[in-house]
Parts: structure tokens; C-alpha cells; sequence
């Protein structure tokens, strides 16, 4: 079923799995687009036995402040290289020196097409850190002694032009806020209708489920530092929370739940274009049964009467000479 | 440079799909224009008329699983179903039906070729279509209501931040400019376009296709395939199925200069025949002999009748009565640059029996008029025939040239503008690679 979007990108995965299969080595230089304004250029530069892998990726900068670095280091070690002009992080990958297990070369190309994701997880990751420090803290200290901070500070990722990330941690959850743009009013409602179902299918006893929330004013943890600037678009802004608490942060779960979190906006997005399509196709099946009648009552219809046409969605609009 | 998103290039034929980014050299995807929906033979949704809920997603309900809640089971329809290869491998099994939204190169069903572009665009190409403008192809003589739901879909669904859609055969003249034979990067030529369905000779004059002009032949792949595979069954071959049809077709077919000829020369030549082995499920395999189809399939355009009864024009003279249909200020310009796109103009050797042919027809037009007019020599007509590295996918690399100039998002019509005039908008596109950009 397609309910789901993949974590890693599929392009990128079916490229490297091909080439590092395959006895014979070719040029590549490929532009792969990925969501929330990503870019992998893939080439080989200067021999066909050497991959490079490049992501661009508008954040990075935000994301450096919040332990990238680090993390890219950890997943892509000896694979890291100097990063191409125009993107941000290189990784470069010897077909002459892949490792002889077929099962590490794999894992290798999984690494790799999860590029975006695991950029992406650094603050994440960060914020589950906090979080387990500031719980020890809080359990050690005396009840009685002065409120201490249990708090961070709150990590702003704007990964797209006009919408953020936010996230908080604190000694009992971490907290991730999505603002997101409505471009028109269909989404938007579509929108709310697939959250509160989304709410409704938490409140609905499964207690393992993270807490989300809906509302179309910043809340309270993000007030003073959404940016002026990134609300000038055009289009409705709404903040989707999301609560995860400490159950959701075991060392078990975390991986898993970091990478559901990253692909919250596109796969709302996903959703939304996906129900407006059913409903078009509805729609479309009752304009034929609608014209099917119209036109046994009155057989003569003329052609030149026809001013206004109407989409799917009833709009009308006046032809054009 | 990534400052940018890379447009996106879809050209959707009747057999295979192409996707991809602009400055590719080759899609990222190509795929069965297939959809696999739930129920046999597919035919849309259930029309269960509840309204579209899409599914939570798994960790909502904590791993707990969908079951059990009456809810959880509404509305997902809406996202229950494949596209392409896999498409294809579901409807082998129970559950699924398959479709093929695209005939003779125009949609046909746009319930499913908008979850079609849906999964495309999301779950292939990953992209927000918010952020990126879109390429899309169309046939020749492709009605303007098709256009206008074409443009529905794309900016009310998935408010796609720009569109351009062009005709495939102006997209393959531009893909032959990687030719070194095509000297003038001109908008002007004649395009053979074969594909799965139809094939369409189709004149172009500075860019825009001369409609009247325009000639489709009903002899495509698929028929090549369909006649591989008739002259497999009657040899009795352990395999005969259309998979192995193709394959042979694919990989061992080519264009002869006279079949007499070739016939004699297999008979003395007995390594000309060949086997292609099959495997098949269960690890056993079956060795097919590949005799005479290898250049005998490919022929069905030159002479139909071994084919066909009911059209009988070899494709070479159905290019010269096309291009002698067109004005004739232009007729120059279509003999000189007759350029192939699409899988079925693969075959070794096509392009150059197709010149010859044509060549001949010409000449021997010229030599009566000469005698008519009392022995006036004529200047000559040059007959050329492109035949280039990108013909394969050529519509789709036309598109990918096109859609990375930097000019491509001012000849694009923008959500905004789709908002303020409507679908009728795309009734009209500025020609893209024409002249003076
Ligand atoms: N190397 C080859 N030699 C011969 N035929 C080939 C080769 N490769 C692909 N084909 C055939 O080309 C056809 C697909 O071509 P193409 O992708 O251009 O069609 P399409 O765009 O789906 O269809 P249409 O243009 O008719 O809408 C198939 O019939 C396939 O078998
Ligand atoms: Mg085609």
C-alpha cells in the first residue's frame, strides 16, 4: 500500500545499488530533487569508479548549529570528502575500495539514500540527549531545592522558505512544532479534517501514540521567535505539535520515531493532495451522471451557450475567446 | 548548482511513462503507464461516497495496527493502489486489477491518471510539487479539453508551482540537436514518433506542427511484439510468451535492405540464426531459436501487408505523402530533417532504409517531372534522416534540454495566473525553443 512515504530516496538507492553491482563502471551526472527543497547531484567527476554524492539542502546551516556535523561524521566517516561547489556535504565512494561483504556494501547504499534523513535527525537527536540529561537532573535533585532549569532552549529549523521546525526538550518530553502554509483554502480544510482524525485516532485508547496538537496561532513555546520574515508568503499558516514523551524515547524507539517526525510535513502534504484527488474523481464520476441527464431532458444544447465552465471543485469561469 | 529546484519532465506515453529533472540526460524513472486499483479490472474507485480520510499512519495508533477500529477502515481508498512495475507485479496476484489510463497517447481515465501522477510525483520523485515547475508532454492533436484537465490536476490538486506542456514531437526535433548532423538548432523537420500504440509521422514548421498534415500508422511495438510472437507459436517454441517476445525483439531485430536477400543469406549463412534462453520460475530454462523474425518483425513498416489487411502504406511513403501535404515553402525544410523518437525507431538500421526509401520516392517524383517538363533539370531535394543517441527517450530529453534554460519559468503558466484565468489558460503556451531564445 502506498499509505506511507519512504524515509530513504528511492532514485538514489536504485542508482548506487546498480552501480555498485555492476562490473562496469559509467559516467553518471544526475540532478535528484528530494523533498523540502533538497538536492543530490550525483557524478563521477574524475573517474568512473569514483562516486560523488552531493546534498544541498536549505537548512544545513541551521542544522550545523545543532550537532550535523557530528552526526554526519558518525554515519559517513571515511566516506566524507571535500564538499562540492554549490551544496553543502559531499560523500565520495570508491567502487575500487567497497568493502567485500555484499551485506556492508548494502548497508552502505542504505546509509547513503538515507543522506537527507540523517541530516536532518541531528537536532533530533540533540533534543532526545537534553532530554535524558535534564530527566537525570531532575530525578537527582532534592525537591526541595531551587527550580532549576528543565528546559532548553528552543532549536528553530527552517527547512523550507516560509514554514519551521521547532523543537524543545525537556526533562519530561520533547516537544516538535511544524508551522505550515496552506496555499489555498481546500487544503487547509482538508488539512484540519485529516488532523483531527489524526487526534482522534490517539484519543481512541492507544496510549502509545505521541500527543498532537492543531492550531493556527504560534503556541506558547515558539511565540517571539516565529520569523516575521517567513510569514510574508502568501497562504495560511497552521502549527501542528507534537509531544513525545519519554516512552517514545527509548534507545529502541528513537531511530525510528526521529525518522516518522522528518517526513511529518510531506506526508500531510502527501495526504491532502491525495484526498482531493479521490474527491475530484468523485466528483467527476457525478458531473458525467449530471451531464447524462442534463442532456436526455434537453437533447439541444447549444454549443455557443456554454459562457462559464466549472472545474472539479465548482469553480466557474467565464471561456476565454 | 542547486539554487534552484530542477523542473520536473514527465512524458506519459500509452506503454511506458518517462520522469525525471530537467538537465538529466536520461529519466530517472521510466515505467509501465500501468495502475493496479483494488477489484478486478480496476474501473475506479468504490463510489462508497464517504468523504476522503486519509489513513493514519501506523505510529499514531502506536504499532497497535489499524484493526479493530471501524474508523481506521474508511477512506483509504484514496491511496490503495500501485503504479508502474509494480502495478504490474500486484495484478499478476488476486485483489488488484490493472488499467492503463493512456490509449493511442491520450488519457483516457483521469481518475487514474491523477493517482497515477500522484504516486509519481510523491512516492518516485519525491518532490513537494509546491516547490517545482512541471514539464508534461502531449500527442499531437491532443484536444484542448485535455489540456484543461490536465491543468486541473496539476494546479488543483497538487498546486504545482508552474506548467508547460508540449507537444512530444517539437520535444524530439529538440532532442536530435545533440545529433552532429543537425547543424541548426531549427524547429523545423519532420518527426517519426513510434512508440507502443501508434506511430505518428508528424511535420513541424518553426516549432508548431502543421495538424492537417499530421499521418498515425496503427503498426507500433506492441505489434512488432504481436508479430514476433505469432511466428514464435507456429515454429512451436518451447516459450512463446509476449514478455519473450519482446525481449527478442528488443535485442536482436534490425532493418534489412531487401528481405529476398535475406532470406538467401540466412539459408547460407546458418549462424545467422540464433537462441535466446529463457528462464524461467523454479530455475529451469528454455532455449527459443531466433531464425528470420530477427529481421522480418522490424519489415512490418516497410511492407504491412505481411502483417496487416486492412493498411497497406509502407511508412516511407506515408513520410513523403505527409511532408508533400504540407505548404510548400516548409517541404525543404521537412525532407532535410526527418528525425526518429521512441523505442520501436530503435531497431539497427531504421533510419537508414527509411532514407533510402524515401530517397527513391522523391527521385523518381523528380526524374517524371523532368521528363514531363521536357528534360528541365531540377536543383534536388536533400533527403536526411536523423537517427541520434537520445532518440529512445527523445520527447522526454527534449524536455529536459528545454526545461534547464534558464528562460523555461517565464514561458511556464504559474498557479497564479491558473487562479485569476482558469484552465483555459493552457489553451496557449509560448513556444519554447523557438526562435530568438
Ligand atoms: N531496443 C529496442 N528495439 C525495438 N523496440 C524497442 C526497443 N526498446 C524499446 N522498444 C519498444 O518501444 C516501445 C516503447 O516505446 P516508447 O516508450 O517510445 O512508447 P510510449 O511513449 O509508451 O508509447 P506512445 O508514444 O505510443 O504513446 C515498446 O513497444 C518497446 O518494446
Ligand atoms: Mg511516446
Amino acid at each position: 500500500m502506498s499509505l506511507l512515504l519512504e524515509y530513504h530516496n528511492l532514485l538514489l538507492k536504485t542508482l548506487l545499488t546498480e552501480r555498485l553491482n555492476s562490473s562496469t563502471p559509467t559516467g553518471i551526472d544526475q540532478i535528484i530533487s528530494d523533498f523540502d527543497n533538497v538536492t543530490y547531484h550525483v557524478s563521477t567527476p574524475e573517474k568512473k569508479t569514483q562516486i560523488l554524492i552531493s546534498i544541498s539542502i536549505k537548512c544545513f546551516q541551521d542544522l550545523l548549529q545543532h550537532g550535523a556535523q557530528g552526526v554526519l561524521e558518525r554515519e559517513y566517516g571515511p566516506y566524507i570528502t571535500e564538499t562540492e561547489a554549490g551544496y553543502d556535504f559531499s560523500l565520495l565512494i570508491d567502487l575500487e575500495a567497497l568493502p567485500e561483504d555484499p551485506a556492508e556494501r548494502e548497508d552502505l547504499v542504505r546509509r547513503v539514500s538515507l543522506l537527507r534523513r540523517n541530516t536532518l535527525a541531528a537536532p533530533f537527536e540533540k533534543a532526545i540527549n537534553t532530554h535524558h540529561q535534564l530527566a537525570e537532573a531532575a530525578k537527582s535533585a532534592s525537591p526541595e531545592s531551587a527550580p532549576q532549569q528543565n528546559e532548553s532552549e528552543v532549536m528553530v529549523i527552517r527547512y523550507r522558505d516560509e514554514e519551521a521546525m521547532y523543537i524543545q526538550a525537556s526533562h519530561d518530553r520533547v516537544t516538535v512544532i511544524f508551522s505550515t502554509v496552506f496555499r489555498e483554502e481546500t487544503d487547509r480544510i482538508f488539512g484540519k479534517v485529516f488532523l483531527s482524525e489524526f487526534v482522534d485516532a490517539r484519543r481512541r485508547a492507544i496510549q502509545n501514540a505521541p500527543q498532537v496538537l492543531y492550531r493556527n496561532d504560534p503556541p506558547l513555546e515558539i511565540r517571539g521567535l516565529v520569523d516575521e520574515q517567513q510569514q510574508q508568503g502568501q497562504g495560511e499558516i497552521g502549527y501542528v505539535t507534537f509531544v513525545l514523551f519519554p516512552r517514545h524515547l527509548t534507545a529502541q524507539r528513537r531511530e525510528e520515531n526521529i525518522s516518522h517526525i522528518q517526513t511529518f510535513r510531506d506526508y500531510f502534504h502527501y495526504h491532502i493532495k491525495a484526498a482531493k484527488a479521490y474527491m475530484h474523481s468523485r466528483m467527476r464520476r457525478r458531473v458525467a451522471d449530471f451531464l447524462k441527464v442534463l442532456n436526455r431532458a434537453k437533447p439541444e444544447v447549444e454549443e455557443g451557450e456554454k459562457k462559464e465552465r466549472k472545474t472539479a471543485t465548482g469553480r466557474s469561469f467565464r471561456v476565454q475567446a | 548548482m542547486a539554487s534552484q529546484t530542477p523542473a520536473v519532465v514527465m512524458d506519459n506515453g500509452t506503454g511506458f511513462s518517462k520522469l525525471g529533472f530537467a538537465g538529466n540526460d536520461s529519466p530517472s524513472f521510466v515505467f509501465p503507464t500501468a495502475i493496479a486499483t483494488k477489484g478486478p479490472g480496476g474501473g475506479g474507485g468504490t463510489g462508497s461516497g464517504r468523504p476522503a480520510v486519509a489513513q493514519k499512519p501506523s505510529y499514531l495508533t502506536g504499532g497497535a495496527g489499524p484493526a479493530g477500529h471501524l474508523s481506521a477502515k474508511r477512506g483509504t481508498e484514496d491511496l490503495d493502489y500501485f503504479i508502474g512495475d509494480e502495478a504490474i507485479a500486484q495484478a499478476s496476484g488476486p485483489g488488484y486489477g490493472i488499467d492503463y489510463p493512456i490509449r493511442h497517447g491520450q488519457v483516457e481515465n483521469w481518475d487514474h491518471m491523477e493517482r497515477f501522477w500522484q504516486s509519481s510525483i510523491f512516492k518516485y520523485l519525491r518532490v513537494e510539487p509546491e516547490d517545482h515547475y512541471f514539464l508534461l508532454t502531449e500527442p499531437p492533436l491532443n484536444p484542448p479539453e485535455s489540456r484543461e484537465n490536465t491543468a486541473e490536476i496539476m494546479f488543483e490538486s497538487f498546486n504545482c508551482a508552474g506548467l508547460y506542456i508540449a507537444v512530444q514531437a517539437v520535444l524530439a526535433l529538440a532532442a536530435s540537436w545533440t545529433s552532429s548532423k543537425v547543424t541548426d538548432r531549427s524547429l523545423t523537420g519532420t518527426v517519426i514518433d513510434s512508440g507502443d500504440g501508434v506511430t505518428h509521422v508528424i511535420p513541424v514548421a518553426e516549432g508548431y506542427v502543421i495538424g492537417s498534415s499530421i499521418k498515425s500508422i496503427p503498426i507500433a511495438g506492441r505489434d512488432i511484439t504481436y508479430f514476433v510472437q505469432s511466428l514464435l507459436r507456429d515454429r512451436g517454441e518451447p516459450d512463446s510468451s509476449l514478455k519473450t517476445a519482446e525481449q527478442i525483439k528488443e535485442q536482436f531485430c534490425y532493418v534489412c535492405p531487401d528481405v529476398v536477400k535475406e532470406f538467401t543469406r540466412f539459408d547460407r549463412e546458418p549462424e545467422r540464426f540464433q537462441k535466446y534462453v529463457v528462464e524461467k520460475l523454479g530455475g529451469k530454462q528454455a532455449t527459443v531459436d531466433v531464425g528470420y523474425e530477427q529481421f522480418l518483425a522490424p519489415e512490418i513498416f516497410f511492407n504491412p501487408e505481411i502483417y496487416s489487411s486492412d493498411f497497406l502504406t509502407p511508412l516511407p511513403t506515408v513520410v513523403d505523402q505527409v511532408i508533400q501535404s504540407s505548404p510548400i515553402d516548409v517541404r525543404r525544410g521537412l525532407y532535410k530533417n526527418i528525425v526518429l523518437s521512441g523505442g520501436s525507431t530503435l531497431y539497427k538500421d531504421f533510419g537508414r532504409r527509411l532514407q533510402r526509401d524515401i530517397r527513391h520516392l522523391v527521385e523518381n517524383r523528380i526524374h517524371a517531372s523532368e521528363v514531363r517538363s521536357g528534360g528541365v533539370k531540377s536543383g534536388g531535394l536533400e533527403v536526411q534522416v536523423i537517427t541520434h543517441k537520445r532518440q529512445r527517450h527523445g520527447p522526454w530529453y527534449g524536455g529536459s534540454l528545454l526545461g534547464q534554460t534558464p528562460e523555461f519559468r517565464s514561458y511556464c503558466h504559474t498557479k497564479a495566473e491558473y487562479d485569476e484565468i482558469g484552465p483555459s489558460i493552457v489553451r496557449r503556451f509560448a513556444l519554447l525553443g523557438g526562435p530568438g531564445t
